[in-house]
């Protein structure tokens, strides 16, 4: 690839950090096959003088019956972001910038754009369970803990599917219970009763429970033990298989991100650092981060070496590094990270981005073997040194 | 493998049951609860033995016996070869040689407290001399890697990060200068680019200071990755176990091998959906091998008798019938039991 087109591309996707979508409101929004349009979204905690930005100007997006993968690690702002543009997000949490539009249209391409920003209670119960449902992390503190299964079905197919008779709706609890393998006498138990993993799969029932068109997954499976982990992730796979919904997938665990994931972002400090497909962002990483992050599994073949992990604590959101938030911790740091935050370009390479100056392309900045690699797609970030 | 290491802490037959109440049964019915059966294990200075087992395996009581926090029900225990008493209380000096680092660091260390009191606080109360503490709670947090001290001994927990804070805590099963540091899952409350560090370090302490380390974890990986020993835990028992990473490499338990096909491998595209046998329910059987209802290989004799460790490498046992053609595995009676120095010889099965 020559010079002169990598400088094209580059202009082609302006940076983040700036508002590239002042006149988008004033628009028709277009979708086409994205199920869900997140532009330039920003987040704070508090307000005024105090606030800390938790979300820094995030661009997102995600095409139907896709699962993208967002992984950081705590503090980095992966579900304030997704709690922000579902509007789940209470007060302090702020939604400062940004927008977000989400298409109720159905498969065959109809068109009928919802802005969520802008959306009043009413329109967003209706799209809440029905169009996007949320499995939140915890699964024990998001059932309710005196109330039976059994009605917590009942309660969602009463309030999104009110046509279904009494019996119609037990009926579909129950096969509910079955697509997520689990017997349907536990509709009579309490939550207290239930193990770990059936609770988060009664949550994965539950939210399929009138068929939405995109999940949403907070670290699903990060209480629980790695084969009922395993075994979770082979249902969401079947079930998504089956269903054809879109899924996001927020995780600290990055592998599990490769395996599962079509898209993955990389977040950190409440920016994205990386966007790239999940095999090339496992086979060639562009960021350090992102880098560091995959060199801190230890590996279940070959010899052992040691690791080194990444150097440093993930900072503090109200006292952030100037320039770059990771050029403190960043092996490859220059002297212009702690100066300019790097915005999120596209690398060259097809969709893929990453917010790094290594990648910047100019003259003297010579990018690392290892943040250079070819990926799956056989493309390189930048010329052959 | 270092054949020198001596053991510092041995444990024999440890066994811990709970009574618990059945839900859903006869008021006040009660059944026992084997939460720990029959474990023998022996932390050597130097070495790491990495205990995985997942929620409910019986791992962090296990660990608790050994930090007699927990009284065992049956089962031995000897410190540097002496017998323990298991009946009486835990003396002020087995504290000192055997210290707990526990899961969560914002949860074990006190919050209205300043760095600097949570680490002087153990060594007066082991009887330290208080013109050196402030020093000696210096030293052990150079130890951690946690430098210069002075930035963190006035600092309060909730102003230093997840992995910090574990460093400290660390530090302070330390600063008593302990034989046998016991690490209850240090590393799974960590965020993931901090948990190398600490892994290292535990290694570092182990190679440098020939502390005996016994790493509790679910996450096989990082076993791996620092362990001298690996003994996996399935429902109280330990289904296999291995020197070195035999059992990560070649597992031989169905369950080991259950264990490891779960781990996410981006390097291998075709293991999103592993043969995990029958969907579960987490069963464990109440006779027989206690994995069989979750068994693929099961066979009669598993429901019946329940199987005992059986030698499938040089130093490598698996706790499976399918390896009855292998000789069993015996326990060293090496428990060289000796009370108030007189040697005693006794044996035991």
């Amino acid at each position: 690839m020559s010079t002169d087109a990598l400088a094209t591309n580059r202009n082609a996707s302006p940076p983040s950090g700036v508002s590239a979508t002042s006149d988008a409101a004033s628009t028709p929004q277009v979708m086409g096959t994205r199920i869900l349009d997140v532009k330039d979204f920003s987040v704070e905690y508090g307000w005024g003088e105090g606030a800390v930005r938790a979300v820094d100007h995030v661009d997102l997006h995600l095409e139907r019956s896709k699962v993208l993968g967002i992984a950081g690690e705590s503090g980095s702002g992966k579900s304030t972001l997704v709690y922000g543009f579902t509007r789940l997000l209470r007060a302090p949490g702020v939604i400062t910038g940004g927008e977000a539009y989400f298409n109720l249209g159905d498969s065959q391409g109809t068109e009928e754009v919802l802005d969520l920003i802008g959306a009043n209670e009413r329109e967003l119960r209706q799209v809440r369970w029905s169009h996007i449902s949320v499995v939140l992390q915890s699964a024990l503190n998001a059932l309710n803990p005196v109330v039976r299964v059994g009605s917590q079905f009942e309660q969602v197919l009463k309030t999104h599917r009110g046509g279904l008779s009494r019996k119609e709706r037990r009926a579909r609890a129950e096969h509910l219970l079955s697509l997520v393998g689990l017997d349907p006498d536990r509709l009579a138990r309490y939550p207290h009763e239930l193990s770990g993993g059936q609770r988060q799969r009664i949550m994965i029932a539950l939210a399929l429970a009138v068929d939405p068109q995109l999940v949403i997954m907070d670290e699903p499976t990060t209480a629980l033990d790695v084969v009922t982990q395993r075994e979770i992730i082979s249902e969401l796979y079947e079930l998504r298989a089956r269903f054809g919904f879109a899924m996001i997938f927020i995780t600290h665990d990055l592998s599990l991100l490769v395996e599962l994931a079509d898209e993955i972002v990389v977040m950190y400090a409440g920016r994205l650092v990386e966007r790239a497909t999940a095999l090339e962002l496992y086979e060639a990483p562009r960021h350090p981060y992102t880098l560091g992050l995959l060199n801190s599994f230890p590996p279940m073949h070959g010899e052992r070496t040691e690791l080194t992990g990444i150097p440093g604590s993930p900072p503090d959101l109200s006292d952030l590094p100037s320039g770059c938030s990771f050029h403190p911790r960043c092996p490859y740091a220059m002297e212009r990270c702690s100066r300019e935050t790097p915005p999120l370009v596209n690398t060259g390479e097809t969709d893929r981005s990453v917010a790094c100056w290594l990648h910047s392309g100019d003259d003297g900045v010579q990018v690392p073997i290892e943040l250079s690699r070819r990926g799956p797609s056989g493309s390189t970030p930048a010329e052959t040194p | 493998m270092n054949v020198e290491a001596t053991s510092e802490l041995q444990a024999r037959h440890l066994t811990r049951h709970f009574s618990v109440r059945t839900p859903g049964r006869v008021l006040n019915a009660r059944r026992v609860l084997r939460a720990v059966d029959d474990v023998s294990l022996d932390l050597r200075g130097g070495e790491v033995v990495a205990v995985v087992g997942e929620s409910g395996s019986g791992k962090s009581v296990l660990a608790r016996m050994l930090a007699r926090i927990v009284r065992p029900t049956s089962g031995e225990l000897a410190l540097q070869g002496n017998t323990i008493p298991l009946k009486a209380k835990r003396t002020l000096d087995y504290a000192s040689q055997v210290q707990l680092v526990l899961q969560d660091p914002f949860a074990s260390m006190n919050p209205v407290h300043q760095i600097r009191h949570n680490l002087v606080r153990p060594l007066l109360i082991h009887g330290a001399d208080k013109a050196h503490v402030q020093a000696q709670a210096a030293h052990a947090l150079e130890r951690v890697s946690l430098s210069p001290p002075e930035k963190f001994l006035d600092r309060y927990p909730h102003e230093l990060s997840g992995g910090q804070l574990q460093r400290v805590s660390i530090a302070r099963a330390l600063c008593v200068r302990p034989k046998v540091l016991l690490a209850d899952e240090p590393i799974s409350m960590l965020d993931v680019s901090v948990r190398l560090g600490v892994l290292n370090l535990l290694r570092a302490l182990c190679d440098g200071d020939r502390l005996a380390v016994m790493y509790i974890t679910h996450d096989i990986a990082s076993a791996r990755y620092i362990a001298n020993e690996i003994i996996v835990m399935y429902a109280g028992q330990v289904v296999e176990h291995s020197r070195g990473t035999d059992l990560v490499d070649a597992p031989t338990h169905p369950y080991t091998q259950l264990l490891i096909a779960s781990v996410p491998d981006p390097s291998d595209p075709t293991s999103i959906a592993p043969e995990t046998g029958a969907r579960t329910q987490t069963l464990i059987a109440e006779s027989g091998c206690r994995f069989s209802p979750r068994c693929p290989h099961v066979m009669d004799i598993c429901r019946d008798t329940e199987p005992p460790q059986f030698l499938v490498g040089e130093s490598h046992t698996s706790r499976c019938w399918l390896y009855r053609d292998q000789p069993e595995h015996a326990v060293e009676v090496a428990l060289p039991v000796r009370r108030g120095g007189e040697e005693i010889a006794e044996t035991r099965h």
